[in-house]
């Protein structure tokens, strides 16, 4: 008999079907079919297995914030005004409930890393309309716990406005929220306004506003609480670079 | 998407970012055999951060024409909770829950079976819709091709080529990227 054909192969190991006589005299002759009927069946029973697995939740954000830490530490990477023993996260994920205060402190160390790493291709690709004097820019990234594809780029121009341009931000039932905040004391920030549900969106920033002090672009998430100050959700983040 | 291989050059080159995107797709699964074979949150978080520093240390020993990234990184992570099981060992005090982790009473459990359905279900992920929604019909409600047809109004046709091709891309996988492949293409990435 010739060897099993492999439609009939992968019924047999889906136990679809059950061997003639022939087949099974085959197969205790034939290496080569038993070869392919067990990896079939393995492949099979694993298949099986694997329902539920498709969606498995990602880990904290702490893991990853650990991970950043100790790799931007490792890295030779000049770090542009974030001060060094904000990123020296001891070694392990962190259990203990770190200080409130550190938090977002890490949060913009991060982000402005994520920045620096982001900002050359950025100035490279951006194209440039001739009519437009861009004073600053910045790329933004999303923040460890948001959709990966989130992201965008500022500008600020001459005249005094930012232009800022946003993509696949999360849903939201509140609205998104611009800020610029000063990462070497994120308390202090200035709010810039809303982005309707529009792609390019320009804000004007308040004149006399000191962009090398307030140098870290933030998109929130806020609730519709009648509180206006910064819910502490960040989306975004970068810096601006000149 | 990226490829592995776009992925792999980025991370060579240092770009931090890539380290996030392979961070992104693959954490998830990295955790999950992490807890595993280790059976504690806390000490699944370490493996997968450890992992994921390791990965980042050693980003040239990754070659994607050896395996995927979702396979190198879990061959890390199980050589990382090895590590942490045996040190764990070495304490007396847990040397007897260790023990009963080390060898679990299912073999449907081993560390091995864990990669080899991590890697299927990433694959199974990968295929079209409808070829996905067939195989599953197939392994996870048990059923033939003809109620396979019936449930999807596909052709017989189609579910029998949906069937025989996904199979054979899940097994090409599961042999390249599955715990078995692990002895076979022992490699300097072995040793991170």
């Amino acid at each position: 008999m010739q060897h099993l054909d492999p439609d009939r192969l992968v019924l047999l190991a889906l136990s679809e079907e059950q061997f003639d006589l022939d087949e099974s005299d085959h197969l205790a002759q034939c290496a080569g079919c038993r070869y392919e009927l067990d990896a079939l069946r393995d492949v099979a029973e694993i298949g099986a297995e694997v329902q539920g697995m498709r969606d498995l939740p990602a880990p904290p954000e702490r893991v990853w914030r650990a991970i950043e830490a100790e790799v931007t530490v490792a890295s030779t990477r000049p770090l542009r005004s974030v001060s060094d023993s904000a990123l020296r996260v001891p070694q392990g994920v962190e259990r203990r409930k770190r200080a409130a205060w550190l938090k977002p402190v890490l949060a913009a160390a991060a982000a402005a890393v994520l920045a620096v790493a982001g900002t050359v291709t950025v100035t490279r690709l951006l194209d440039r309309p001739a009519a437009e004097q861009v004073t600053a820019r910045a790329t933004l990234s999303p923040l460890p716990a948001v959709n990966a594809a989130a992201g965008g780029s500022v500008r600020v121009l001459s005249d005094g406005v930012m232009r800022i341009d946003v993509r696949n931000l999360p849903l939201t039932t509140g609205f998104h929220e611009v800020w610029l905040i000063d990462p070497d004391d994120v308390t202090k920030m200035v709010a810039l306004g809303t982005l309707p549900d529009a792609a390019d969106v320009v804000l004007p920033v308040p004149p006399g506003t000191d962009l090398n002090r307030y140098r870290l672009v933030d998109v929130s998430d806020e609730p519709h609480d009648g509180d206006a100050t910064h819910s502490g959700r960040s989306l975004l983040r970068g810096t601006l670079t000149y | 998407m990226g490829s592995d291989d776009e992925l792999a050059e980025r991370l060579r080159d240092g770009d931090e970012k890539a380290l996030r995107t392979a961070y992104d797709r693959h954490g998830s699964a990295v955790l999950y055999l992490a807890q595993r074979m280790l059976g504690n949150r806390a000490d699944a978080e370490d493996v997968t951060q450890v992992t994921f520093v390791a990965a980042w240390a050693g980003r040239d020993t990754f070659d994607p024409q050896r395996g995927t990234m979702l396979g190198w990184l879990l061959g890390i992570a199980r050589r990382k909770a090895v590590d942490r099981l045996r040190s764990a060992a070495r304490d007396e005090r847990v040397t007897e829950t260790v023990r009963a982790q080390l060898a679990p009473p299912d073999d449907k459990e081993t560390p091995e079976r864990v990669v080899d359905r991590l890697v299927v279900a990433d694959e199974l992920g990968r295929l079209p819709d409808e070829q996905r929604r067939t195989l599953e019909l197939a392994f996870f409600d048990d059923l033939t091709h003809p109620q396979i047809a019936a449930v999807t109004g596909l052709p017989l046709g189609t579910v029998k080529s949906h069937i025989r091709r996904g199979m054979a891309v899940l097994r090409r996988r599961w042999e390249v990227d599955g715990a078995a492949s692990g002895s076979r293409s022992a490699g300097p990435s072995r040793a991170l």
